[in-house]
């Protein structure tokens, strides 16, 4: 069973991708902000990983860049209602970005894309 | 008493406020350190961005690999794409056409850490090379009517890598500010019968005062109206409307300049985050006697707030007359000096 670790500060969030991606048949494990995303990536080995930008303390962008530090293979998929981010060529380190939506169709297909290359 | 000044080109007002004159120490830049961590742009990592389209490559290297000294990528989430018509259409007083555009990311070194200025003169003209090249290619494309060369250094500048880069995009509109500048120039063409940029490179060589640097083929100025303290606009002392034409040598002297007039800068103020950008007549223009390529380097050194929004107003606290001596001077046991006075050419 893959293991998708999901970093978001929003806990409705959590809660709706949590639900959607175990009835696809994944492990899923979450963090409420970067600097346990981090541990729980480290300490957790996901098979991949959903990170949203606007976070408090350290944003997405610098946990992508910590996390492809620490293992580039690691398929990333930056995930953010805002589009404006994708200014930053920070998020150039991410597998995909994703622009956050009531439809998970995108973001699931996305997924199974990412891991299935992997 | 604070003192308003016209830019002659553009007709634009800015506020040279002598009350709150300030020196170049006065300037605090914050030093933000790098973020470290993985870097998209860095060697090795080509798989994370899209395939090249221009590079400078070591001899027998392949596409796509490490062996590269410059490389020109699209942008991996670019704001306007390149496949598709433009669809204009009107919708009632409202216009509106599809998001065509090309975005580029030039990649200036494989070095993470190299800061631009500190390039030498050769890798600089690589740089400048590499833009010639991408707007030759782009101007092809008759949906685009200008590509806009820039480059943001440091975060307070919009930087968001520290891995050395500038951008270029080609629209398939001509941008306003560009638009103000050919309308300027050419009014004043239609009444003098010569450009306006040749006849201010001329007035500034006679009164010397803003003048930075200069070498046989380019000068670097503190413009009369500045927006901010210690901007520079580096112009070709010979007459040219278009970026692209300009030959080897030319690129190569203007690398000179360039690198000596950001050591100038960078001497006066430590770390200071800039924008520069390069104005260029627009794609196919076949050459336009009133008009005048050249690079305006912005430093990012006041900030925009309510007042220059809601006037259009920049308040600059440094004359640009002092910003030159300072500028001047802060090179002086250098080899890049100021040369002799020389007449323009052309």
């Amino acid at each position: 069973m893959n293991k998708i670790l999901l970093v978001d500060d929003e806990e409705s969030i959590q809660i709706v991708y949590r639900e959607e991606f175990e009835d696809e048949g994944y492990q899923v494990i979450s963090a409420l902000d970067g600097a346990s995303g981090l541990e729980k990536f480290k300490t957790e080995q996901p098979d991949l990983v959903i990170l949203d930008i606007q976070m408090p303390g350290m944003n997405g962008v610098e946990v992508l860049r910590q996390m492809k530090m620490l293992k580039p293979s690691i398929p990333v998929i930056l995930s953010s209602a805002y589009q404006e981010f994708k200014r930053d060529l920070g998020t150039w380190a991410s597998d995909e970005y994703v622009v956050k939506s009531g439809n998970l169709d995108e973001l699931k297909a996305t997924v199974a894309k990412l891991l299935k290359k992997g | 008493m604070p003192e308003l000044r016209k830019d002659p080109v553009l007709g634009r007002w800015i506020i040279i406020s002598k009350e709150r004159r300030k020196r170049p120490t006065d300037f605090l830049v914050e030093v933000v350190p790098g973020s470290g961590g993985f870097c998209p742009l860095c060697p090795g990592n080509e798989s994370f961005t899209p395939h090249e389209v221009y590079a400078v490559r070591n001899k027998g290297a392949v596409s796509n690999t490490s062996q590269w000294q410059i490389r020109v990528v699209p942008n991996k989430y670019p704001a306007l794409i390149i496949e598709g018509d433009l669809g204009k259409e009107g919708l009632g007083l409202y216009d509106r056409m599809n998001g065509i555009g090309a975005h580029e990311v030039i990649i200036e070194s494989p070095q993470h850490d190299k800061n631009f200025a500190d390039f030498s003169i050769e890798k600089m003209a690589l740089v400048f090379k590499a833009y010639q090249e991408r707007i030759v290619d782009l101007s092809k494309d008759q949906r685009f009517k200008y590509v806009m060369v820039f480059k943001n250094h440091g975060k307070a500048a919009g930087a968001s890598l520290e891995h050395s880069h500038s951008q270029l995009i080609a629209l398939p509109i001509l941008p306003r500010m560009i638009v103000s500048e050919l309308a300027g120039a050419k009014s004043h063409y239609n009444y003098k019968e010569r450009c306006i940029f040749c006849d201010i490179i001329r007035q500034e060589i006679q009164f010397k005062e803003r003048v930075v640097c200069q070498n046989d083929k380019f000068i670097t100025i503190t413009p009369f109206a500045p927006r901010t303290p210690f901007e520079m606009w580096i112009l070709p002392k010979r007459h040219s409307s278009a970026y692209f034409s300009q030959s080897d040598a030319d690129i190569l002297a203007l690398a000179e300049i360039f690198s000596e007039s950001l050591r100038r800068l960078c001497g006066c103020i430590a770390n200071v985050p800039y924008n520069f950008v390069l104005h260029t007549e627009p794609l196919r223009s076949g050459g336009l006697e009133y008009y005048h390529w050249h690079f305006e380097i912005v430093p990012k050194l006041t900030s925009i707030a309510g007042f220059e929004w809601g006037t259009g107003f920049y308040i600059n606290p440094l004359p640009p007359e002092e910003a030159a001596g300072y500028l001047r001077e802060s090179l002086e046991n250098t080899s890049g000096g100021i040369h002799d006075e020389q007449d323009i050419a052309g």
